[in-house]
């Protein structure tokens, strides 16, 4: 293994430019100020473009990081070459390869949504199509259309980085680029055309009247289960799909699946654990909902309504995201100190305290800098949008920009990668000596979702987070 | 694998245990969490039965339902300020244009324009803000008469919203007679269900003839919102309603709703009656909590005449541009359990959720579809609804 063929993320070594926290902190402002004047620009209903409409801004956002994860993790920065990588001002690079992403993306929603789809396959994904249509303004017809292409967007977000993180590239690892990006980027936007179809395409075919009976199966096939014939049931567990992956990839290093010897069984299972965690996080997610608002009552509005609720578990999940996604990239994925799986317990609880921190914060003072409004359930709000404005703003300044300005770049010597590795297959293990702790830890993990069951009624009673 | 040989280790069994915690707590998370099991733990609400008295009857008289005249021409003035969350005093729509053009406004360089003509030289007025205004003849109204008739036979007149345009709603009023109501002290108080603007921007329109009527308001307004009722020339008392029951008369209650609404308000509220041996009655001006909501509160706090949901006027907010999405069917369908006996919507239901209504079987009353209402599947201008047992 050399650095030459390793992905240009993993042969990077970061340092710290200064001791301590400072980094972090520092990173931190530069990343909130170019968040903040990012915001005013393109989102805030107060600002200059407003693009938070809010789907037109949504879909942006949501496209704007999948085009980061294909341009890293996908072809790895191809077409652009190891050496500029490495000698380029992190600044350069920031501009070159955001201006690079910007440029995919407005060809993608423009180009091959609006332009191809839109025109010769669905009117949905065209608002000039739509706006053809009796009653429908131009308004609701951009929206619509952005609704169509965010949603594909939420799977692509699961899928792209899935292909990387549990499939590790598989069969295409040992390609060059562009041959091995262009295979993945073929095979997981094909598989995100087929979830697409399948968990989508429905609640698009009901926004018309009549319902499209002849073109969309309606009512959905998940009305009964979800109580709800709104597509958000779907949203919710691909979007904890989104985060999973991510949680996988940063703060539990890919555990215990990584101890898997056998490449296809290691891929396969942890390609399907997470959409398994995603699933067990989606059911608890509502299920807390239901337990510190009450039942969802079908046909109501707002809080109450099992869509919105169901939309509200991948906006919550996406909270938790965020300082997960904080401690791997600006705090070195801290703790390492302990075994891996101690390590990841404890990220773990920091991620759900941080998460939670960040939801409480973001309820009780959000209103007062974004330009929105108070309040849980607005119909026209959604708080993934600067939660993932901000991730994206994180991942261009770790991808693109090496952590500038906390952090400077060197490249891992063969034998740094090399010993990397052996540590990492040294401590990432498996052994039957962990059962009786496992068993243990079980019966502590299920008492510990019957206190929460517990907790949360009580501590939604006793604390209000919407301001009066 | 690892080899098998080495001793069993404190730190093995804290590596186990440490997996295991995520994997029982992940096991039953999935689980349990949506399972029949679950519900046992979600509290079920005790039903307070409040008795807020009865009344005989209650009617109300449509006095404008058509808030604009053209979606398209509506939708096309949001969508070029910057969409549904923009603050609505910033829109510069009359009568708080500046000249200054879409999404630039304020209140408060708006109201500079007008204020000193309010609340009685509103020709004037309005004249002022066309010229000042985006799209001002596409600017109506929402209000609606409900006289209730109490257990002894008198009736009591509130006005429920003020309307929007000045124009528009002062011809409307004129239409319905409503102006003479007003003057002659007979409308005991003005109830504003929330601070949108074709809810609540025609308030001079009102006070233009009744300058000391009683208001209630949700206490939810924002700063702008409330200074407009003093900038309109109101010289009456002013009673902000908290969030949840207000009684007014026997068999007439307020509730109040705290929910984030678009164009940038919050809180509305709306109206509950108990009619005698027919049941509980609504009347919502845009209904932003939700009907099901608002009958859900009803059905946990309220005692109501044979424990029954017996109709509803008014604005229900579904489709209110002609727009849809999949939730609002989820509302058709979730509303048939409540086995309404009359339905008269409008203004904010929106044309497609009242066609589907008469599609599902519920009983709409039809209107007569006159003075510039589109359809008559919508209880039109210058219509009526009466909830009174026969």
């Amino acid at each position: 293994m050399t650095a030459a063929n390793v992905p240009f993320l993993e042969a990077r070594k970061l340092e710290k430019r200064w001791k301590g926290p400072i980094p972090a902190l520092v990173n931190l402002l530069f990343t909130l100020a170019i968040f903040y004047a990012t915001w005013w620009i393109f989102q805030d209903p107060r600002g200059y473009m407003r693009l938070y409409t809010p789907y037109v801004g949504y879909n942006y956002t949501r496209w704007i990081l999948i085009v980061l994860i294909w341009v890293a993790y996908i072809f790895d920065f191809w077409p652009f070459k190891r050496g500029w990588m490495e000698k380029a001002h992190p600044v350069t690079k920031g501009i070159v390869l955001t201006l690079l992403s910007t440029g995919v993306l407005l060809l993608l929603i423009k180009g091959f949504f609006e332009g191809l789809l839109g025109n010769f396959a669905m009117a949905y994904f065209n608002p000039a199509q739509l706006t053809k249509l009796p009653g429908v303004t131009a308004f609701f017809a951009e929206e619509y259309a952005a609704t169509a292409c965010l949603m594909f967007a939420a799977i692509a977000s699961w899928l792209s980085p899935a292909w990387i993180v549990a499939m590790e590239a598989a069969p295409w690892q040992d390609l060059k680029q562009p041959a091995r990006g262009l295979s993945i980027w073929i095979v997981t936007f094909f598989l995100s055309t087929l979830v697409y179809f399948m968990t989508m395409h429905s609640h698009m075919g009901i926004l018309y009247y009549p319902w499209q009976y002849f073109t969309a199966i309606t009512p959905p096939y998940w009305e009964q289960f979800a109580d709800t014939v709104s597509g958000n049931f779907h949203i919710a567990w691909i979007m904890c799909c989104t985060v999973v992956v991510w949680l996988v990839e940063t703060i539990w290093e890919r555990y215990p699946f990584s101890a898997i010897k056998n490449p296809w069984t290691r891929r396969l299972s942890l390609f399907f654990a997470i959409i398994a965690i995603s699933l067990a996080l989606n059911f608890f997610l509502y299920y807390a909902q239901e337990l510190a608002w009450g039942e969802a009552i079908r046909g109501s509005r707002r809080d109450a309504a099992p869509d919105w609720r169901w939309l509200h578990v991948g906006e919550t999940a996406i909270f938790f995201l965020v300082p997960a996604l904080f401690l791997y990239i600006y705090c070195d994925n801290w703790p390492k100190k302990f075994s891996t799986p101690v390590n990841m317990l404890v990220r773990t609880a920091i991620t759900v305290l941080g998460g939670l921190a960040i939801y409480a914060l973001y309820y009780r003072y959000a209103h007062l800098f974004l330009g929105t409004q108070k309040g849980f359930s607005h119909p026209q709000q959604f708080p993934m949008i600067p939660m993932i404005w901000l991730i994206n703003i994180w991942l261009i300044n770790t991808w693109f920009m090496d952590n500038w300005p906390g952090w400077k770049l060197t490249m891992k010597t063969d034998a740094e990668l090399a010993a990397e590795h052996a540590a990492r297959a040294a401590e990432q293990t498996w052994s039957p000596r962990m059962v009786p702790g496992m068993a243990v830890g079980a019966v502590a993990g299920v008492a510990l979702y019957f206190l929460v069951v517990w907790a949360l009624p009580v501590v939604s009673n006793a604390v209000n987070l919407i301001p009066k | 694998m690892s080899d098998n040989k080495t001793p069993f280790t404190r730190r093995d069994f804290i590596k186990g245990a440490a997996l295991g915690l995520g994997l029982g707590a992940i096991g039953a998370m999935g689980l349990y969490s949506y399972s029949p099991m679950s519900r046992k733990h979600i509290s079920q609400v005790q039903r307070k039965l409040a008795d807020f008295g009865v009344c005989r009857g209650v009617k109300c008289k449509v006095i404008s339902e058509t808030s604009w005249f053209d979606n398209g021409t509506l939708m096309g003035d949001i969508k070029a300020a910057g969409g549904l969350l923009v603050d609505q005093y910033t829109y510069n729509w009359p009568p708080f244009g500046d000249g200054t053009g879409l999404g630039k406004g304020s209140y408060d360089k708006g109201i500079a324009k007008i204020k000193h003509l309010l609340p009685h030289r509103l020709e004037e007025a309005w004249e002022l803000t066309k010229g000042l205004s985006v799209h001002p003849d596409n600017a109506g109204g929402f209000a609606a008469l409900v006289e209730v008739e109490d257990m002894d036979g008198k009736v009591h007149k509130y006005l429920l919203d003020s309307g929007w345009s000045y124009k528009w709603m002062d011809e409307a009023f004129k239409r319905e007679g409503i102006d003479k109501m007003l003057a002659n002290g007979e409308i005991e108080a003005l109830i504003i269900s929330h601070e949108h603007f074709d809810h609540y921007w025609g308030l001079p329109v009102t006070l233009k003839y009744a300058p000391n009527i009683k208001m209630y308001i949700p206490d939810t307004f924002y700063p702008s919102g409330l200074q407009y009722i003093a900038d309109s020339g109101h010289k009456g008392e002013v009673i902000k309603v908290k969030k949840g029951l207000r009684p007014i008369l026997p068999g007439m209650a307020t509730y109040v709703f705290d929910v984030p609404i678009i164009c940038k308000v919050f809180g509305e509220q709306s109206l509950y009656f108990n009619v005698a041996d027919l049941g509980l009655v609504s009347v919502t001006g845009c209904c932003h909590q939700g009907i099901i909501l608002f009958a859900d509160t009803a059905y946990k706090e309220l005692k109501y005449e044979n424990d029954k949901f017996h109709g509803l006027y008014g604005g229900l907010h579904i489709s209110p541009f002609d727009d849809w999405d999949p939730k609002y069917d989820d509302l058709v369908i979730g509303l048939k359990k409540w086995e309404l006996e009359k339905v008269g919507c409008n203004h904010c239901t929106g044309l497609v959720t009242a066609k589907k209504f008469i599609d599902n079987g519920y009983p709409v009353v039809r209107g007569t579809a006159r003075f510039r209402t589109k359809d008559t599947a919508y209880l039109g201008n210058g219509d009526s609804i009466q909830f009174k047992k026969a």
